[in-house]
């Protein structure tokens, strides 16, 4: 154990800065046109991942031919480390890029991978995720949307419901049953399904904080004929498939996780001062001592963070990285709430600051209290925080299901 | 940072655990709590002596064998684990560090030989700060004459060699600080002005005694930092650091292993035809006490790294340390002896030995409060004077 890297990746480190310095996007760009949606990527949201992608940054540990240079995982986290400390968005695409690109590359065909997974590596293409319905959230495997095989076409009929992302995105990772007939699990297949196919019909559900700019929608799927090769890997594996694929999602999203809380206490100890210059003496040391608390939990989400990254990185297994989803959503919306409620009264006014290019991204946006809303998509998303305590107890701690 | 450990560090800590285990089994801690133990614990420490235990983290040229402090760390959770009544605590993470930040080897040779163990004097009315010493130093010949009453000094009534921090007569804060040793009180409980009156604490593992310092007189040679020498408050601050992370790693040690009997007892007992650790009320506070315990234990280990690599964030890493591991305790104190219901409650069950230490670590050298107080000024967020 030690607190440096080696050499070789302070290397790394420089050389990506460097290139960083010189090939970043215009900020003035960014906030001009900002990405309001996970599926929406503006100009220069698509500039930046080809030009990312041709210089073999835009995933450092894949091979040249797939927008990487074979870099090792400590590499890929110091180069996720960097982007967020430079407020630059690897893409605005997070689940396209993060998700579904890997899954095709792992279970697609030569076709898939050149028709889908490459557009979204050159900044061509933007990807959905259509997991969770009206019945089946936190039971994915009890999702009815249905697809029947006729002739060369699947017909599917259903409906998907917070799919981020699915108001700009040009096609849909479609987790859809194909077999009712057998326990749930085994009976879900998971199709690649173009956006503009007619029978689909989009419609954004505006979210709590920032309405004007939903990233969640309704997706509704009448007769919708998708061509029989888009079928992705075996049929009825998808169950199998799903659990990879938020196994990448995983690997190290929380490391855009950690930042943002550093990001967030940051700002709180920026604005603290003043904030606490305004309290009689008593509440004062009430408020200085919910700051620290928060200050520990960032620290210790960092640690955790690394901690269970090095077994990772070791070749071992990581119990840790089940924690982490979990303690920095909740740790998260804890500083947002201790921030907003040291401000009191004021914490109730609008925010007035200008999107700065990345709504999609995960980086603190708007006032103290919206945060606090706005991370609440957190704890809900990917795994509610009551299914990773599920989770974390069953499948690490080895509890018996109930 | 690279956070695992070393293949050779993993090694130390089977070797030290399976040791410890036949070494140090629950009723060797029961005996202890019974009042008949001092042999087998003078025995474990024999054992722990030969095996080049309080040696392992000092350097070569005073006898030990040059490991850092993340090898003592780990030697550190294992004891904690096996609530281990044993000087390594006290002599190893108290006195050695400040004899080594002083820049000085008293005794460090007899220290690595397993002849002399020691402890650190500083707190008194339980407050383990600098600036609440006052304790006297008064120059006399070419030493001092030391008057006081020290609290809560592990291993008080059995320490050879006592550090201890005192002051010049009406100076105050980080001024005329300076550190001493004196010879423990030996086994009458009184000697050369000093006398060593042990408290009846809730665990004899790591006992605590308070100390009165009447007319001590300390020749030159055991003066560690003179009064008045501007170095004092930093190498009191550091030396604390030290013994402050030692004592919350030993305190998520402990911590730890109470939680994993915790889960291990949920898994094991039926009630409603079904293990209680089905139940989702059950499930989610174990995983919230793997996340408290985690979350503890990563923080222990930044601080061990800060202080085995004097990086400058030291004193902020091992306040945070100290603080989580107190959170940490605090909630599987409370749900380890709630959720093993009346069974934990008993004398007879060994569950008490690892409560009571988890406690105790994070009621000497500060609480988890005193430590998010102690952040408070670190992080700038005192009132401006």
């Amino acid at each position: 154990v030690k607190l440096r890297f080696d050499d070789s990746v302070e290397e790394f480190r420089r050389e990506f800065v460097a290139w960083l310095t010189d090939h970043r996007p215009d900020p003035e760009e960014m906030a001009a046109d900002p990405s309001v949606s996970t599926g929406h990527a503006p100009e220069w949201a698509r500039r930046w991942t080809r030009t990312m992608f041709d210089a073999g940054w835009l995933v450092p540990g894949w091979p040249p031919e797939r927008g990487g240079r074979n870099a090792g995982p400590i590499e890929t986290l110091v180069y996720m480390e960097e982007l967020a400390k430079a407020h630059v968005p690897r893409t605005t695409n997070v689940q396209g890029l993060g998700i579904v690109v890997p899954s095709i590359f792992d279970y697609g065909t030569e076709d898939q991978i050149r028709d889908y997974a490459m557009p979204i590596l050159r900044g061509e293409a933007t990807a959905c995720l259509g997991m969770s319905e009206p019945g089946a959230g936190s039971d994915l495997a009890a999702l009815s949307t249905r697809a029947v095989l006729e002739g060369d076409d699947w017909v599917v009929n259903g409906q998907k419901v917070w799919t981020s992302g699915a108001n700009y995105a040009d096609f849909c990772f479609l987790f859809c049953r194909t077999d009712p007939d057998v326990p749930k699990h085994k009976g879900i297949s998971i199709l690649l399904v173009p956006m503009g196919t007619p029978g689909i019909t989009v419609r954004p559900l505006p979210e709590i904080v920032h309405p004007d700019h939903p990233d969640l929608n309704e997706v509704f799927l009448d007769d919708v004929r998708v061509p029989a090769a888009n079928l992705v890997g075996t049929l009825n594996d998808g169950w199998a498939m799903a659990n990879g694929s938020l196994a990448h999602e995983r690997g190290m999203v929380w490391v855009g996780g950690v930042m943002g809380l550093e990001e967030s206490l940051g700002r709180l100890l920026e604005e603290a001062p003043t904030l606490l210059d305004r309290l009689p003496a008593t509440e004062r040391a009430l408020a200085v001592d919910q700051i620290v608390q928060v200050a520990i939990d960032t620290q210790a989400a960092r640690c955790l963070g690394y901690r269970g990254f090095a077994k990772l990185a070791a070749g071992g297994s990581a119990p840790e990285q089940a924690l982490m989803k979990l303690y920095a959503s909740e740790a998260r919306q804890r500083v947002a709430l201790v921030a907003a409620e040291i401000q009191g009264a004021d914490a109730l006014e609008l925010g007035t600051v200008a999107l700065d290019g990345h709504l999609a991204i995960d980086e603190p946006q708007g006032t103290w209290l919206e945060q606090y809303f706005i991370s609440f998509a957190n704890t809900i998303s990917a795994g509610a925080s009551e299914i990773q305590r599920n989770i974390i107890a069953e499948r690490v701690l080895g509890l018996p299901r109930g | 940072m690279q956070f695992e450990f070393t293949d050779d560090q993993l090694e130390l800590r089977d070797t030290a655990r399976k040791l410890l285990e036949s070494a140090c089994p629950p009723a060797l801690v029961r005996a202890v709590y019974d009042g008949d133990g001092a042999a087998r614990a003078a025995e474990l420490w024999t054992t722990l002596v030969g095996l080049d235990w309080p040696a392992l983290g000092l350097p070569e040229e005073h006898g030990g064998i040059g490991f850092g402090f993340v090898e003592v760390a780990i030697l550190v959770e294992e004891l904690g684990r096996a609530t281990a009544p044993t000087p390594f605590l006290a002599t190893i993470t108290q006195l050695a560090p400040i004899v080594r930040e002083a820049g000085s080897s008293f005794r460090l040779a007899d220290i690595a030989a397993g002849t002399c163990t020691g402890t650190l004097a500083l707190a008194e009315g339980g407050a383990w700060r600098a600036d609440a010493v006052e304790t006297t130093a008064r120059p006399a010949g070419d030493g001092f004459v030391l008057d006081g009453l020290k609290s809560h000094v592990v291993d008080g009534a059995t320490a050879d060699e006592v550090a201890v921090v005192a002051r010049l007569a009406g100076t105050s804060g980080d001024d005329g600080l300076g550190v001493f040793v004196v010879p423990g009180a030996g086994p009458s409980g009184a000697s050369g002005g000093v006398t060593a009156i042990p408290t009846a604490v809730l665990d004899p593992t790591l006992p605590v005694a308070t100390m009165s310092l009447e007319g001590v007189e300390v020749g030159g040679d055991r003066v560690l930092v003179a009064p008045g020498d501007p170095r004092a408050a930093l190498v009191i601050e550091r030396g604390l650091q030290e013994a402050t992370t030692a004592m919350a790693l030993a305190t998520v040690a402990a911590s730890r292993a109470v939680f994993e009997m915790t889960l291990q007892y949920a898994k094991d007992r039926e009630q409603f035809g079904r293990p209680i650790g089905s139940f989702q009320a059950l499930k989610h506070r174990l995983a919230d006490l793997y996340l408290s315990v985690e979350r503890a234990s990563s923080l222990a280990y930044f601080a061990t790294l800060t202080i085995a690599e004097d990086d400058p964030r030291r004193a902020v890493a091992s306040a945070m340390a100290k603080a989580a591991a107190g959170e940490c305790q605090r909630l599987v104190t409370r749900d380890g002896l709630q959720l093993h219901g009346g069974v934990g409650f008993t004398w007879e069950h060994d569950l008490h030995f690892l409560l009571k230490r988890a406690k105790s670590g994070d009621l000497l050298f500060g609480t988890a409060a005193t430590h998010r107080a102690h952040l408070a000024r670190l992080l700038g967020l005192e009132p401006a004077a």
